[in-house]
């Protein structure tokens, strides 16, 4: 049967989504203990400091190990290379947030309706030549769960008890 | 109010663009290679920012312990996953599940180190996120 929706993902790709939400949860606390005693920008300047030295030893390590290929790929145009920047601004408008009535609570709340009316933008038109994606009424259902999932976590779960 | 609520959807878009842009480098070059670069470039730009506006070291840095300098280090894995992953299964099932293991893992903690949870929100919020990503895989 033909049909618009997208090709079925692999199962082991979203575990692996889902699993690189623990290490969102980890980065976040870690970041916090650093932003708890020297700031919001002292935290995420750090953060993107020592990432840059890990990146550096990561790559060292899988160069050693890699046999050279001659494999030579398309080149990214510059704004390829901005996703730095998207989310250094992230931190600047979280951190200035979360010190509002909005609170932690809403900063993720708005940041999770922000990201996901991006994505769905970003699948259905290939923004900045990544695949499109047609999603079916199945996405659309998972992407509701998850959604009010998300919010009554974020809303009612955690640290919203008086 | 309006400015915040606005500063808060903006942040969340740009989460968006950041995984967007890191997976079209990720393509042409590797995830870890674009991981790099986000944290280069992201490093360079606070950088500039903290000597304009000359707070980037208040007095209280030098007493963070050593292993919340962890957080970079592990975003590098996370930034590299998420530029190779949104190529194979899209933006929206990247962010969505993202988004799913990092409340269900944040609620876990919670529940670890004795954090305020309230039980029943926080439990039917990750009964409906594994149904989500179960509907996700369910055949036609």
């Amino acid at each position: 049967m033909s049909s618009p929706d997208a090709p079925q993902p692999n199962p082991l790709h979203l575990l692996a989504a889902f699993g690189s939400g623990g290490l969102l949860t980890m980065m976040v606390f870690l970041n916090g203990e650093a932003g708890s005693h020297g700031g919001a920008l002292f935290s995420s300047w750090l953060a993107h400091g020592t990432g840059t030295v890990a990146a550096i030893i990561f790559l060292a390590v899988l160069w050693r190990r890699r046999p050279a290929t001659g494999e030579t790929r398309a080149k990214a145009a510059l704004w390829a290379y901005l996703g730095g920047v998207s989310g250094a601004a992230t931190v600047m408008l979280t951190s200035t947030t979360v010190n509002t009535p909005l609170a932690l609570a809403g900063t993720l709340a708005l940041g999770l309706a922000g990201q996901v009316v991006f994505s769905l933008a970003a699948d259905q038109w290939g923004f900045f030549g990544l695949p499109k994606r047609r999603l079916g009424l199945r996405d659309a259902g998972a992407v509701a769960l998850i959604v009010v999932g998300s919010l009554l976590i974020i809303l009612f779960g955690v640290g919203a008890s008086a | 109010m309006t400015l915040f609520i606005t500063y808060a959807l903006t942040a969340g878009i740009l989460v968006g663009l950041s995984r967007q842009l890191n997976g079209r480098l990720a393509l042409s070059t590797s995830p870890l290679i674009a991981s790099f670069f986000n944290h280069a470039i992201g490093f360079v730009f606070l950088t500039i920012l903290g000597l304009i506006l000359g707070n980037l070291l208040l007095p209280g840095a030098s007493s963070t312990p050593w292993w919340a300098y962890l957080g970079g280090p592990v975003g590098v894995i996370f930034v590299a996953s998420g530029s190779w992953l949104i190529a194979r299964i899209g933006a929206v099932n990247t962010a969505l599940l993202v988004i799913g293991g990092q409340m269900v893992s944040g609620v876990a903690l919670d529940l670890a180190r004795g954090a305020p949870l309230t039980l029943w929100a926080s439990a039917l919020g990750v009964v409906l996120i594994l149904a989500g990503m179960a509907l996700t895989q369910k055949r036609r």
